[in-house]
């Protein structure tokens, strides 16, 4: 059925500094229809609809609403077009009612000047029984359940009369039972003539439940193909792509005694829920383990948990021999424990330091490089000489500031520090993010390199091609819990079934 | 009145809350019998009733209602300390400083100031913007209040006041713009443009002062041009509230009126509903196409116009006069009062009174008691904003985004 | 990965790794704000608040009808730093003795005396200075200086007043060492909140400060505990002489200078010393820049949070022991409502961006101005003291709302726009 689509997005492109975040993509919605939008993370596609939604604007390309251009230069004129959008990190007010949230800057009036709530509730109480999406409009927003918010959102926009919305991994907050209710919920609201854009990047769910999928790959679109006739294989080989891996050559590991032992882990995360559930692994010395997940499954609060920096609900973590389950962080790295962060610039680093300074972040405390509370100078500096030199750290000097090298350097520098505490574990979390390909050679060879010497190396990672890359032993984590665990020979789709739920559905089934 | 008698209903009398909440009851029941008109002369009877607030306390504490079982072990300890310190004190010095009317109308007139500092600095805070410059606003209301009803009482005769009330918050607002552009535009530190006006306010309204009425100091007939009292005459004779509200200046009527009318503006209209989520959550209130950068300059401009309301009031309504940096802090009283009343008018007018009240004590103790015991007790509302910022109030529960600047993208 | 404050995700992934320097015109929380005053833009900034504060004051001068020349070069005169223009062959008597010996500068003159005044006045806004700066670095915003600095007048007088017949040394150090640790413990009220409860140091040390001033009024008031052997003046008494500083300059009854000078000049000395070359040092750095990178190193960012209070409150308090051995030597009840030197060492710290050479010039310049506007020095027909007094409040008023623009980074970030 050849029918005028209610939406075309043509030849979009957008640029940020130093990637191409979209590459002149075309994608079109028909009315009526749920199209899914997807991809790995960094393929493009929050990019995309943050264009569409008024929040950036497009440095190529038009957008069509009814066959006539548009622009979207403010989220307002995207709401005035009647386009909604839920976030994946909701822009809801906490303390606010749901009914307050929703109603807002749209308000009721009563004598022109007051709020008019009981109007206000009354309305929500409307929208939500025509869409079935049941909330209660007095109800504080800060202590409703995520999927209760995310129909708050959902009702934001409807309000507002959004005839197209917009969703961001919507399933990503969600319990797999919420999420059901949420499909109830757009089968519902497609019938009453909205128009559904879904982004994720779970196989399972696009199949369950859009008409059409659209993959994004690297800013560039593969393919549009009708959810019929798809299967999770050929939506996987698309997100993926069959590129060539780039594969380390490493000698076969060289076990040794377990270094890193979790056992039966539960960590909350801030909001409160179990982000680890009942999680045990083992690193041995001379392995790299990697554990490979969609983010927000849990290896944040993992990570967290063994370095010290968040408290353990239940189990067991040992490093080295030591029982560190209880230990704050300067105990945990003084057993042994190496940590490379996720983020170098918030967590890492500190970027006014030196190198200098930055390198010595843990070694400031004992001698050589303090003596009695003094620090000694001179030794931070030619250790730092020595370390910079050996990782090949280029575009400055010790004194240098961190503020003032490269992404590529700066991460030299953190693991150049890490390693040369010499600890029995190493934590490696997302170490090549946002590295050019040199860099990621570089610290590939180096995790590679500190395995052969013997250490337990954790390795946690959102990109399937580093973790088979480097791993020799793969972990998949969905939902805080170990799902599965694979070979170094494993294929990259096996990795992604596991990872969004696949093989747990097997298991329960 | 439904919800609030539904909501009685639900509270549980025997939940560690409530005790707790009994506790500081106690506590202050304690002092208060030992005072006139009860003056019952007995040390035991607060040592035991402060026992009793103590224990509350401890138990509300122990089933982890932390900030209000410390409140209530607090009040308990304070309500003995000073229950005992009444009775030590004779009852004929005691009846000379406790006269309750009396104590009350000055209570109100202390809390005045203090209520439009801190009804101003809510206002700003709730759209996020943090405000330290109080204290330097209603300095600024201070002296142009005065400075316009005396420069303008030769025209305007005895409605020179309005002249000055005006010009005092032109003044103010003037001020308040300097923080906001410092604080929105240029995303400066908002505690540090706050600090620099308290010191331009301190020099400009001195040097002014000085340079204008250095020598004689202002003129003695303020009084007769000042902001006028309200005469309730049926008020006069009755019993206990004639002498307290019979006389009070228009200021202070005007000051319950402020705070009818920010309780109905903030919480009850669309306006005061977009303000609020401005200064929870900017980015959420931006992307329903509210104008945060709008509301933050008009928020900020007019918490310089009410403090500065309540300056005139100091120096037009309440002194008569202007002296260098005359407020001495009460801006900074005014914020903690606004910190513990958590943001919202009645809770802050409270802690506004508290505060006046422990003013107004001081004033009247040098007669029975000598100047030390006065002086002393002027450090009673710091010591009382300490307690509360560390142990009963907790951490921050103020705006969520108050103190960040907001970059849109 | 997950971005707390609703950012696009995707974004910050995508995004190459160019780091915000210094020298826009960016947001600033706090901790940022410490990154700024860290050198980048060197003397800069702190010259051109200066002279902007300056220009806007003589402004206000002038629009209140007098010359703002003639009343800043009789201020400049009144300072004494026009001293050390007047260059010739004189002899000065060697301190502590009676010899003498030939000095480029005459140190009897009038412009010594001024001199002598204004060190005077510098030594204390050095240490409230540090007070200030030394918390900044660990991103705290201390203005609880004035109130540190009064808990260690009190100790000292009350120390200095309470015993006789010590040796002099011994008294002296016991004082200072006292009023230091006071001040420390004072300001380790707001850091303990801070470190525990997170009450945030803003709100207590002004509220700290306050309860200083009342408390010290009451105990030095009519009737209060500290108050001197004369009932109707609420004073207290001297102190011994033995508690007494020496006097290495002018005379000790005409108020030379103390060799407080020298101790509030080794204080900076130490504050550098600290700051740059400790453990302490380095840790209370870097939780001021990255408290987040600081916790998963291992540094306890509560912990560093007290000292820094604590350490503040003790430079502050010395500040008072300082000032009240070296010239004071007593305290009234007017005296602890006048005193503003906490404030003025804020100014100072802000102007000196937090630096051990900064603060030291900074608290100059100020000491500089203070005297030059006092009573003391001022011929009141070109202008009255006590506007002059006002005066100098606007201008560190001035100080403190250009330097947080930054306004070295603003040039810098002109230049930058402009040149490609």
């Amino acid at each position: 059925m050849a029918e005028a689509p209610l939406l075309e997005l043509r030849g979009i492109t957008k640029r940020f500094p130093g990637v191409l975040a979209n590459d002149k993509v075309d994608f079109d919605l028909r009315s009526g229809e749920v199209h899914a939008l997807l991809g790995e993370n960094g393929a493009g596609k929050s990019t995309l609809m943050n264009i569409l939604y008024g929040l950036y604007t497009p440095d190529d390309g038009e957008i069509l609403l009814r066959g006539k251009p548009i622009e979207l230069g403010s989220t307002r004129a995207a709401i005035e077009e009647g386009i909604g959008m839920v976030h994946q990190h909701f822009m809801l007010i906490p303390v606010m009612t749901v009914a307050e949230n929703i109603v807002l800057a749209t308000e009721p009036r009563y004598r022109g000047v007051l709020l008019d709530y009981d109007a206000a509730r009354k309305r929500v109480r409307e929208l939500s029984e025509r869409y079935g999406l049941l909330v209660d409009p007095d109800a504080n927003v800060g202590r409703i359940t995520v999927g209760q918010q995310q129909r708050v959102e959902i009702l934001k926009a409807l309000f507002r009369g959004a005839e197209i919305l917009i969703l961001d991994e919507p399933t990503a907050v969600l319990t797999p039972q919420e999420a059901q209710e949420l499909f109830e919920i757009l089968r519902s609201l497609k019938s009453q003539g909205k128009s559904i854009i879904f982004i994720s990047h779970k196989l399972n769910e696009v199949l369950e439940i859009a008409d059409r999928v659209t993959t994004l790959r690297r800013g560039v679109v593969v393919d549009t193909v009708p959810a019929e006739g798809a299967t999770e294989e050929s939506l996987a080989r698309m997100m993926v792509g069959r590129e060539v891996l780039l594969r380390v050559d490493k000698a076969p590991p060289h076990m040794g005694e377990p270094l890193l032992q979790v056992e039966n882990l539960t960590v909350i995360d801030d909001r409160g829920l179990e982000a680890v559930r009942d999680l045990s692994l083992t690193v041995r010395g001379g392995e790299i383990l990697g554990i490979a997940g969609v983010d927000a499954n849990g290896q944040s609060e993992l990570i967290d948990a063994i370095a010290g920096l968040r408290p353990v609900k239940a189990g067991k973590i040992t490093v080295g021999g030591h029982d560190v389950t209880h230990a704050r962080a300067k105990a945990t790295l003084d057993a042994g424990l190496g940590h490379i962060p996720e983020d170098r610039h918030r967590r890492g680093l500190v970027l006014p330091f030196t190198l200098s300074e930055n390198l010595a972040l843990h070694a400031y405390r004992k001698p050589p490089m303090s003596l009695r509370g003094f620090l000694n100078l001179r030794a931070m500096l030619s250790r730092a000489r020595r370390l910079l030199k050996e990782f090949d750290v280029r575009g400055g000097q010790p004194t240098t500031p961190a503020a003032a090298l490269s992404g590529g350097n700066q991460q030299k520098v953190v693991l150049a520090r890490e390693i040369d505490g010499d600890p029995a574990v190493l934590i490696a979390a997302q170490p090549t993010r946002g590295l050019d390909v040199g860099a990621i050679e570089f610290v590939h060879r180096r995790l590679i390199e500190q395995r052969d010497a013997g250490r337990a190396i954790l390795l946690v990672s959102l990109e399937l091609e580093e973790i088979l890359s480097l791993s020799d032993r793969i972990l998949v984590i969905y939902e805080g819990r170990i799902v599965g665990e694979f070979p170094t020979t494993a294929t990259e789709e096996e990795l992604g079934f596991a990872m969004t739920g696949g093989t747990r559905d097997e298991a329960a089934a | 009145m439904t919800a609030f008698a539904a909501r009685m209903g639900d509270v549980r009398w025997t939940a560690p809350r409530s005790v707790g909440i009994f506790g500081i009851t106690l506590g202050v029941i304690a002092v208060w019998l030992a005072l006139p008109p009860l003056t019952a002369r007995t040390e035991l009877l607060p040592i035991a009733i402060g026992i009793v607030a103590i224990s509350a306390g401890i138990w509300a504490w122990s089933r982890d209602e932390r900030r209000i079982g410390g409140g209530a072990a607090m009040a308990g300890f304070l309500g003995i300390a000073l229950g005992i310190a009444a009775n030590q004190s004779s009852v004929a010095n005691l009846d000379q400083v406790v006269v309750w009317s009396a104590l009350l109308a000055a209570t109100l007139r202390y809390a005045t100031p203090l209520t439009y500092a801190a009804i101003g600095g809510l206002y700003c805070e709730r759209a996020g913007v943090i405000n330290v410059a109080l204290e330097g606003m209603l300095l600024t209301g201070a002296y142009f209040g005065i400075f316009g009803a005396i420069e303008t009482h030769s025209w305007a005769g005895k409605w020179a006041w309005v002249c000055g009330i005006l010009l005092a918050c032109l003044a103010g607002m003037a001020m308040a713009a300097i923080h906001a552009i410092w604080a929105i535009h240029f995303k400066v530190d908002q505690i540090i443009s706050g600090t620099a006006i308290n010191f331009l306010a301190v020099g400009i309204t001195g040097y002014l002062f000085i340079n204008r009425y250095g020598d004689t100091g202002t003129p003695g007939n303020v009084p007769d041009y000042g902001i006028p009292d309200v005469h309730l005459s049926f008020m006069s004779d009755w019993y206990f509230l004639g002498p307290i509200f019979g006389q009070l200046n228009l200021m202070i009527w005007l000051s319950f009126v402020l705070l009818i009318g920010t309780y109905i503006f903030v919480f009850r209209t669309p306006y005061g509903l977009r303000l609020r989520s401005v200064g929870e959550h900017p980015r959420a209130a931006d992307t329903v196409g509210i104008s945060v950068y709008k509301i933050r300059y008009i928020a900020v401009i007019a918490s310089g116009a009410i403090a500065a309301m309540g300056g005139a009031y100091l120096s037009l309504g309440f002194v008569h006069s202007f002296n260098e940096n005359m407020t001495a802090g009460t801006g900074f009283i005014g914020l903690a009062a606004l910190v513990f009343g958590k943001w919202r008018p009645f809770p802050t007018y409270a802690a506004a009174l508290l505060f006046g009240f422990s003013s107004a004590l001081a004033d009247r103790l040098p007669t029975a008691y000598g100047n030390q015991w006065g002086t002393l007790f002027q450090a009673l509302p710091y010591m009382l904003t300490l307690i509360a910022v560390a142990g009963v109030i907790g951490r921050s529960i103020g705006p969520a985004a108050a103190g960040r600047p907001y970059v849109k993208q | 990965m997950s971005d707390d404050r609703g950012e696009n995700v995707e974004l910050a992934s995508s995004q190459d790794d160019v780091s915000q320097l210094g020298g826009t015109l960016g947001p600033a929380p706090s901790t940022q704000f410490a990154s700024r005053f860290d050198g980048f833009t060197g003397i800069i900034a702190p010259v051109l608040t200066t002279i902007l504060a300056f220009l806007v004051g003589g402004l206000v001068v002038a629009l209140t009808g007098k010359n703002p020349i003639k009343v800043y070069h009789a201020v400049w005169n009144g300072t004494g730093l026009n001293w050390f223009f007047h260059v010739g062959s004189y002899s000065a008597r060697v301190p502590f003795t009676t010899a003498h010996m030939w000095f480029p500068w005459d140190t009897a003159s009038i412009a010594a005396q001024n001199l002598q005044q204004t060190l005077l006045i510098t030594t204390p806004i050095i240490l409230t200075g540090l007070a200030v700066a030394f918390p900044f670095r660990c991103g705290l915003f201390n203005i609880g200086g004035q109130g540190q600095y009064l808990v260690g007048t009190i100790f000292a007088v009350w120390l200095g007043t309470s015993f006789s017949g010590l040796n002099p040394f011994l008294h002296v150090m016991l004082v200072l060492i006292i009023g230091a640790l006071a001040g420390a413990a004072y300001a380790g009220i707001a850091g303990i909140l801070k470190a525990t409860v997170g009450a945030h140091e803003v709100i207590t040390t002004i509220m700290l400060n306050w309860i200083a001033v009342w408390v010290g009024a009451y105990l030095f008031g009519q009737g209060g505990p500290l108050q001197g052997s004369q009932p109707s003046i609420p004073i207290s008494n001297d102190i011994v002489d033995a508690a007494k500083l020496p006097v290495f300059w002018g005379l000790k009854l005409l108020q030379g200078l103390s060799i407080g000078i020298f101790i509030a000049i080794a204080m900076l000395v130490v504050y550098w010393i600290v700051i740059n070359r400790t453990t302490l040092g380095y840790e209370v750095r870097a939780v001021g820049f990255n408290p987040e990178s600081a916790r998963y190193s291992g540094i306890s960012v509560a912990r560093n949070y007290f000292l820094a209070m604590a350490i503040a409150g003790g430079f502050a308090g010395l500040g008072g022991a300082l000032d009240i051995t070296g010239w004071e030597y007593r305290i009234g009840e007017n005296d602890i409502h006048a005193s503003n030197i906490g404030f003025i060492g804020l100014a100072a710290a802000l102007l000196g961006r937090n630096t051990a050479l900064g603060v030291g010039l900074a608290s100059l310049l100020f000491g500089a101005l203070i005297n030059g506007t006092s009573g003391r020095q001022l011929d009141p027909s070109i202008f009255r003291p006590d506007l002059a007094g006002n005066l100098t409040t606007i201008i560190q008023g001035l100080v403190i709302l250009f330097v947080g623009l930054n306004l070295g980074g603003a040039l810098i970030w002109l230049r930058r726009r402009f040149s490609s």
